[in-house]
């Protein structure tokens, strides 16, 4: 699943992005997507973080939920515009050109559940541990926390392998793009260090792939 | 020891100069800082950071490093990768709003094609200045309270940045070119990493001799090698190549047109490579690759009211403003490279791109959609 190191030549054209994230990842991640947005209920008030061209954000209002994606890419948001038209959800999501700094101005208490795919692994240290405070502050008590990102295996073997694959991975990504990924190192405990309890963790095979539900207590 | 890392990390970097170098972003401390203390951003391109730091060094400043992903501040800016995102999220989430009593940022000049000053403003509260293009001038830019000279805000082309890309272009050529050599003619590699870091010198360091034929004014510009007069002297550079070659041939008693022909060859692809886009590859000349260079910046002088913001941010000094009329007026057509800095920030949308053929480019798309690699954007909005 390094693979999703992949997602930052796709994400500088934007309009192949899905597609190519589908191909990346055999349907791995929409299979995860669609447990996470499971979790979502009838007339829940969600916001996805970093929702790119609106994969959860599209799936969380599928299961009824009234939806804010949130992300700082004008491309991708055009993209996730025209698919939320065409799947007729338009009037049950809002699209937001906006950063992680300006969740400050949402209300405290006021979201049944924010979700986050393939972000949080962007955000620099500072980054993240400002919105997983902010994402506790906007949430009401009970409410879920949903994330779906790549992190850093802990077995030392499997290190070494994703390690490589990163490496190779890495090398073709920086010639099409000049970027990169980062893959998030100890998740769970930033999450339950920011005040959150953590309901379930899944990971794959490879332990470079996190599955994350939490809860505001 | 200082010293020594900053050499030795200036050495690396600038060989692999073209590739972007992310390191930590947030906030610095420099000296002993106040709540009075100058707050300054930049990127997180590692080589710019630690710059910015040695400009810094005998004084006492916040230095807010923003993720630009690695990449330097102006193609960071024109890309995407530097925009009001990056520079409002590390102003709330580095900690520095409790740090000093002033709300003021010093931005390099650079950043104006991607931030918005005047956004930065409304959402957080915070006064963008434009400091100088490059940091060597911030003492001076302090001393100078605050205000830049023409020279400060000029992006020039000096033998120091020519050597700079030239070792760049040289070292990333060289790597790709070897590797493709190992297979078909392994005992030649060494002798094309010669050729190749030769002719990047000679190409770059002598860009001044050449450089006026290169002038674009009121023309249509194309590639490099759309008028035969602009690759006139690569091609003089080359015919020298293949004289020099078959005369060394000729001396060594040892003549043979498969050489000659081969290394003919080689070395004019190596020219073509590095001058394709060589106007490009330079601050002071607009690229021919790029779909967006071939447009003008157009001003409107029913819509100005002379606020001059574009003659703080215009890296080129194109535009003058007149303080007793209130009107700018773009003095250096000529020298204009399109970065869009300038229609950016004017609060007034008194700028916009025209192509030849007329199509504009409104303001507001050129705030919204950054160039990608191809130097495009997405036209359309909502």
């Amino acid at each position: 699943m390094s693979t999703y190191i992949l997602m930052k030549i796709l994400e500088s054209a934007p309009k192949r992005y899905d597609l190519g994230i589908r191909l990346l990842t055999r349907g791995r991640l929409d299979k995860i997507y669609d447990r996470l947005a499971s979790r979502i209920k009838e007339e829940d008030k969600v916001l996805d973080i970093g929702c790119g061209t609106g994969a959860l954000s599209l799936r969380a209002a599928q299961q009824g939920g009234t939806v804010k994606g949130i992300d700082i890419n004008s491309q991708m948001l055009e993209i996730a515009k025209i698919r939320a038209d065409k799947l007729n959800l338009d009037q049950k999501i809002e699209f937001g050109e906006m950063g992680v700094a300006e969740l400050d101005r949402e209300e405290a208490d006021s979201y049944d559940a924010v979700m986050s795919g393939l972000f949080f692994s962007e955000l620099a240290e500072d980054e993240l541990s400002f919105s997983l405070r902010e994402a506790k502050r906007i949430l009401k008590p009970g409410g879920l926390l949903l994330v779906a990102d790549e992190v850093r295996p802990d077995k030392v073997y499997k290190k070494i392998i994703n390690g490589l694959r990163r490496l190779f991975f890495g090398a073709v990504v920086f010639i099409f793009t000049q970027t990169t990924t980062r893959a998030l190192k100890n998740l769970p405990e930033k999450i339950s260090g920011s005040g959150f309890e953590i309901e379930s963790i899944k990971l794959n095979r490879g332990e470079n792939f996190i599955e994350l539900i939490a809860r505001k207590p | 020891m200082r010293f020594l890392s900053f050499v030795v990390f200036n050495a690396l970097e600038t060989l692999l100069r073209l590739s972007p170098f992310p390191c930590k972003t947030g906030l610095i401390k420099i000296g002993n800082t106040g709540k009075d203390s100058p707050v300054f951003l930049t990127c997180n391109f590692h080589l710019t950071v630690q710059r910015v730091k040695r400009a810094l060094k005998r004084m006492d400043a916040f230095l807010l490093v923003a993720n630009s992903r690695g990449i330097n501040v102006w193609c960071a800016a024109a890309g995407g990768h530097l925009t009001n995102h990056e520079v409002i999220s590390v102003l709330k989430t580095s900690g520095i709003e409790d740090l000093v009593a002033q709300k003021k940022i010093i931005l390099p000049q650079l950043a104006a094609p991607g931030v918005e000053a005047n956004i930065i403003k409304q959402k957080t509260g915070w006064r963008v200045i434009w400091g100088p293009v490059n940091a060597k001038d911030i003492p001076h830019f302090l001393k100078n309270n605050l205000k830049k000279t023409k020279v400060m805000s000029g992006i020039a082309f000096p033998w120091t940045q020519r050597l700079e890309m030239a070792i760049a272009w040289a070292f990333f050529l060289s790597v790709i070119l070897s590797l493709i050599m190992i297979f078909f003619w392994p005992k030649s590699v060494f002798a094309l990493i010669l050729l190749v870091w030769g002719l990047s010198f000679i190409i770059f360091l002598s860009f001044p001799l050449y450089s006026r034929f290169m002038s674009s004014e009121g023309k249509k510009i194309g590639s490099f090698f759309s008028k035969i007069r602009r690759m006139s002297f690569q091609l003089l550079l080359w015919i020298g190549i293949v004289v020099a070659l078959s005369a060394h041939n000729v001396l060594a008693e040892d003549f043979s047109w498969g050489v000659v022909l081969r290394w003919s060859i080689i070395s004019f692809v190596v020219i073509i490579i590095l001058s394709f886009d060589l106007a490009g590859s330079t601050p002071t000349f607009r690229g021919g690759l790029l779909a967006e260079k071939q447009l003008e910046v157009v001003l409107d002088k029913k819509d100005c009211r002379g606020a001059g913001f574009c003659e703080q941010v215009c890296p080129r000094n194109c535009f003058e403003v007149d303080k007793i009329e209130h009107t700018a007026s773009m003095i250096g057509r000529e020298r204009c490279i399109q970065c869009g800095a300038c229609i950016v920030q004017c609060p007034f949308d008194a700028l916009h791109f025209e192509s030849l053929e007329g199509e504009k480019t409104p303001p507001e798309i050129i705030r919204k959609f950054k160039l990608n690699l191809l130097g495009s954007r997405l036209k359309k909005s909502g």
